[in-house]
């Protein structure tokens, strides 16, 4: 008798765990860039609330992050959910290795205007747009007074050129950052300019390309006048390196998100922020760019099934606002609209900065080989700052030539 | 003797009454050694092949015949970049020959305190490259690195200098690193080789009257000349190859003045993920590094010729 109890007991045993192990969905989450408390603490209630479904998240730096989830998409192992650039969501869909984004019907009302087209391709949602960011220039006050000018905006390029040329001259340091690595934010600078001298690069209708323009051919001419004065050997830099430069007094301004105020806060507490001046052609404009949470397709339904669960929670009203909160994201959703009292950008002069760039603001290209893009962005600047290539003429030309062959 | 041939035929002799030939039970010996390689390096080197006729992405790929190849042989920059891998390999590799020679020659020097100075050349060998290399991207940082402070203090330069954004700094750049880790081995190599020279024959030439430089021409250097091709064959191959130094600087840029075939090989396939365009220039590699091959085996065995190496 003891020994058929101690069997029963065992089996039971064995069947229960046998049982939990069947329910237990394990999710793997790419996350490029840093880890955010809020999105840990909205992935741990997540948890809580799923019991059998557990999150391991893996944090990875930008420079090779995107690569990675792709990589291992392309080898049959993929990752259930990844956060990366909203940019590679037409490959991977076109590609056929993630899934339609669940997105609820009452959340697609929320977004801020332009944010899902930059998720959208066939009449789907690919991604969960979960970061978004409009751009403008951060300026060193001290750094101007001192060179005897005023510290207030720069209105068109030619203001701004003449500030970085007062701090170049008086105090010996970069006047301006512009990037020019092999780097993504290379063509996002860019395009902050070239939308705020009313250019383009594709047909907003057709998708055909448009970068061969009087517009391009003026911002990559203020590339040229202004590099002077900007950081030396600017191929060498990305956008994210500059800040550094910035809080150690040896540059006088750049284009950063709205993030950068924090990070200068402590070492640059005279700092301002302006809209990105405008070009001959333009009014003032910025790059409106989102990562979103891509859903891998698997061959687990229960797998994929609770990513999307997780990419909904992650993006949820709640969570996606301690987010933009904590982390100086600009709104991605229109707290307004959800009920927020009096969400963290309103009556913020330098949040509405940041907030006013969305109506003015341009798209960045949705291209299926975004590789491809970037290098013709990249080649084109390089070809200015290193003085090789062709004219200015040359090289727009040129680039209009590469992008046309961009699928 | 008689015992010592006995064991050794034992093996054969129970192959034999297990009715096995001895040609087979010598396939069935390196048939593990044979399933292996042919796992590693033969299976992943004939999917490369297939897939260079093909044109793979990331989900699909066809059949493309010798496409994959045109379009890399009509590129207007795979000349440049053959041109460049050459000029790269050849460079590095000289001049870790060169320091390698001059720092084998210190080393073997009787000077107090040698041991230590052996073990000092280890470390750029030793510690994981990337760990160095941000060592070096510090060195050569024109806003805070030393390099550029040194300069400036020195008044060779009147402001910053960066390194990496010039397409010939930065290729000149990736080669002192490039150096810096590479000759160690070949230091210790070299210096291996010296050791292994009689004292005899420096004896002899000293007797004769012969200086130091006359006895290093004459006598040093051909006794290790086959060390020295060896090296500098090997080396070749293994710079050809060279990949960590130059993604972590420049990742082949700017403008593609650091990118060499492994780069663009790489760039290609995984960075714009056409597998199929990528596994042709990994084939191409793979061809001029086989000619490599043969030339290494050919002059090795002149140079072990004329010196009388077996």
């Amino acid at each position: 008798m003891y020994y058929t109890k101690t069997l029963m007991i065992a089996a039971a045993l064995l069947g229960s765990s046998a049982l939990t192990a069947a329910a237990d969905v394990n999710l793997s989450f790419i996350m490029c860039g840093d880890e955010r408390p809020a999105d840990k603490a909205a992935i741990e209630k997540f948890q809580v609330d799923n019991p059998g479904v557990k999150v391991a998240m893996e944090i990875v730096p930008w420079g090779n992050c995107q690569d990675k989830s792709m990589t291992l998409a392309a080898a049959g192992t993929p990752v259930s959910v990844a956060y990366m650039g909203s940019r590679t969501l037409k490959k991977l869909a076109a590609e056929g290795l993630i899934v339609p984004a669940e997105i609820p019907a009452e959340m697609v009302e929320s977004y801020q205007p332009g944010v899902l087209k930059t998720v959208s391709y066939d009449n789907k949602y690919w991604g969960y747009p979960h970061a978004f960011s409009t751009k403008a220039l951060y300026i060193n006050c001290d750094l101007v007074t001192t060179a005897g000018l005023e510290c207030k905006a720069p209105e068109t390029w030619a203001d701004m050129i003449a500030m970085a040329k007062a701090i170049k001259e008086k105090h010996n340091v970069a006047g301006i950052g512009i990037a020019g690595k092999d780097f993504d934010n290379t063509m996002h600078m860019f395009l902050d300019f070239l939308y705020s001298n009313g250019g383009t690069v594709q047909d907003p209708v057709t998708g055909a390309p448009t970068l061969d323009s009087q517009q391009t051919r003026e911002t990559l001419q203020m590339y040229a006048d202004i590099l002077p004065y900007g950081i030396e050997g600017a191929t060498a830099w990305e956008r994210d390196q500059m800040k550094d430069l910035f809080n150690d007094q040896k540059l006088g301004m750049y284009v950063n998100g709205p993030w950068g105020k924090g990070q200068h806060a402590e070492k640059v507490p005279n700092q301002i922020i302006v809209p990105v001046p405008h070009g001959p052609s333009g009014v003032s404009g910025t790059i409106l760019i989102t990562d979103s949470i891509a859903v891998f397709k698997q061959s687990d339904p229960a797998v994929e099934a609770a990513a999307q669960k997780l990419a909904q929670t992650l993006t949820s009203g709640d969570a996606q606002y301690d987010l933009d909160k904590s982390w100086g994201l600009t709104p991605i959703l229109q707290y307004e609209k959800l009920g927020v009292e009096a969400p963290y950008y309103v009556g913020d002069a330098d949040w509405q900065i940041f907030v006013n760039g969305i109506s003015t603001g341009g798209p960045e290209p949705l291209v299926t080989d975004f590789k491809s893009l970037q290098g013709v962005f990249t080649n084109m600047i390089q070809g200015v700052m290193l003085g090789e290539g062709g004219t200015v003429d040359q090289l727009v030309t040129q680039a209009g030539v590469e992008l046309a062959e961009v699928k | 003797m008689a015992n010592a041939t006995q064991t050794k035929d034992q093996p054969t002799v129970r192959a034999a009454r297990r009715g096995l030939s001895e040609g087979w039970f010598a396939w069935m010996l390196i048939a593990p050694a044979l399933l292996f390689i042919a796992v590693i390096v033969a299976w992943p080197l004939l999917e490369t092949i297939r897939l260079s006729f093909t044109d793979a992405d990331m989900n699909s790929e066809n059949w493309v015949g010798f496409a994959n190849y045109e379009k890399m042989l009509q590129g207007a920059k795979f000349l440049e970049i053959i041109g460049r891998t050459f000029f790269w390999m050849v460079l590095s590799v000289g001049l870790k020959l060169i320091v390698g020679l001059i720092g084998a020659t210190l080393l073997n020097a009787a000077i107090p305190g040698r041991a230590l100075f052996r073990m000092m050349i280890m470390p750029p060998w030793v510690i994981p490259i990337a760990i160095g290399c941000i060592g070096w991207l510090w060195l050569y940082n024109g806003q805070f690195g030393f390099a550029s402070g040194m300069a400036q203090r020195l008044g060779i330069i009147d402001g910053p200098f960066e390194f990496l954004a010039y397409k010939n700094s930065a290729f000149y750049a990736a080669i002192i690193t490039d150096v810096w880790v590479g000759t160690p081995m070949v230091s210790l190599f070299f210096l291996a080789a010296m050791q292994g020279v009689s004292r005899d024959l420096y004896e002899a030439a000293w007797v004769d009257g012969a200086g130091r430089w006359y006895r290093f021409r004459r006598i040093t250097i051909p006794q290790i000349m086959p060390v020295i091709v060896s090296m500098a064959l090997l080396s070749a191959i293994w710079t050809f190859n060279s990949f960590e130094i130059i993604w972590i600087f420049t990742q082949g840029g700017p403008r593609g003045g650091t990118t060499t075939m492994i780069i663009d090989t790489y760039k290609t396939a995984i960075g714009n993920f056409k597998f199929g365009e990528g596994s042709a220039r990994a084939v191409m590699i793979v061809l001029i590094l086989g000619v490599f091959s043969l030339l290494y085996l050919k002059v090795l065995d002149r140079v072990n010729k004329h010196y009388g190496v077996k």
